[in-house]
């Protein structure tokens, strides 16, 4: 086997794989950027559904905003049991949402700590069911929950060059906030990640909306350099790749 | 027998009146030694009957930390609040006054 073929993760989101060359590289670092409502979280869930149900890929879906039993109940609505893949240790889903009851309240922070904490939670999961699989959704919460965005910055390469290096595949959340252009709050998101999808729901007539993808780079990938139809099925994410989107 | 009884129970308020104060570290964090030492020196200070100090080693235990939602280290939680990064002695003092002042008003509501 050469060791220059890049392996190739199967998406699990249909239509996809085709505008990437058959998937993400396997161990690469993957951004998933949009504005609120886009289904970024939707597409990131799916991934580590499909990876568990359909390729035989245990995966982490650490949640630093929704709640799990708010997640586990809108996709179910897809079809999508994760309580049961929970249940038989297929996935799992680490609670760091700030909605947990036990969390303390933060009344201080000081410019001198690390993530390494984050680290050990995900790397605990990742052994105890062999996962080859992270989300982590979404960074954009870290942005308010700490003030030190350099400290931030350092760590998030750190973080994702250590489960990469544990052979997963990472995939990352950032929101784009309202009024930006940009990628997400930290302006280093694209920087981190070695393949970046945008996610789109763009506005096209007074009285509707269209959703669309477009990958923004992929390194080591032939990809689609157009922006594609894309939909919210009762499935879950579908893509279009023949259909060319006309909203952006 | 009457008095063992008794010195039983005092024994047992002592423990409950305890502040516990939670620090978490880890293997790898370059902050936690220092952090570690401004926390034991500024505890010194009030007394080892007065606080309870756990030391949560997330490289070990991560479950722990899970479990309270600190994954940024080195943290220190006393009562529902939180301090990540060294701390300073002033913060500290003014979490465990803060504590010890919560404690008190909870046993004067029962």
């Amino acid at each position: 086997m050469n060791d220059l073929i890049i392996e190739r993760v199967k998406t699990g989101i249909p239509g996809l794989d085709e505008l990437i060359e058959g998937g993400f590289p396997r161990g690469d670092t993957i951004l998933i950027a949009g504005k609120a409502g886009t289904g970024k979280s939707i597409l990131a869930t799916q991934f580590i559904y499909k990876g568990a149900t359909e390729y035989n890929e245990p995966g982490v879906l650490v949640t630093l905003e929704e709640p799990p039993h708010l997640i586990k109940r809108n996709m179910l609505r897809f079809g999508m049991d994760l309580e049961k893949l929970e249940k038989e240790k297929k996935i799992a889903i680490v609670d760091l949402s700030p909605s947990k009851e036990v969390t303390p309240v933060t009344i201080g922070e000081y410019p001198s700590f690390d993530l390494s904490g984050l680290e050990a939670i995900i790397l605990n999961h990742v052994k105890k069911i062999k996962a080859t699989r992270v989300v982590l959704d979404t960074l954009s919460i870290m942005a308010y929950k700490f003030k030190s965005r350099d400290i931030l910055r350092e760590e998030f390469f750190k973080l994702a060059a250590t489960i990469t290096r544990a052979g997963c595949t990472l995939l990352l959340t950032s929101e784009i906030p309202a009024q930006e252009q940009g990628l997400g709050v930290f302006d280093i998101e694209a920087f981190l990640a070695s393949g970046v999808i945008v996610l789109y729901n763009e506005k096209i007539s007074d009285t509707s909306r269209s959703r669309s993808i477009e990958v923004l780079k992929l390194r080591g990938s032939k990809h689609s350099s157009r922006i594609h139809s894309m939909r919210i099925t009762d499935e879950g994410i579908r893509v279009w790749p023949g259909e060319i989107s006309p909203g952006v | 027998m009457a008095d063992k009884k008794k010195r039983k129970a005092s024994t047992k308020k002592k423990k409950s009146d305890k502040i516990e104060v939670v620090f978490f570290k880890s293997d790898t964090c370059a902050f936690c030694p220092r952090a570690e030492e401004v926390i034991r020196e500024t505890l010194e200070n009030f007394g080892s009957e007065v606080f309870e100090l756990k030391v949560v080693n997330v490289s070990e235990n991560p479950d722990a930390a899970e479990e309270f939602g600190i994954f940024a280290l080195p943290t220190v939680m006393i009562g529902g609040i939180s301090v990540t990064g060294i701390p300073e002695p002033d913060l500290l003092m003014k979490m465990v006054l803060g504590a010890k002042v919560m404690t008190k008003k909870k046993d004067g509501s029962k």
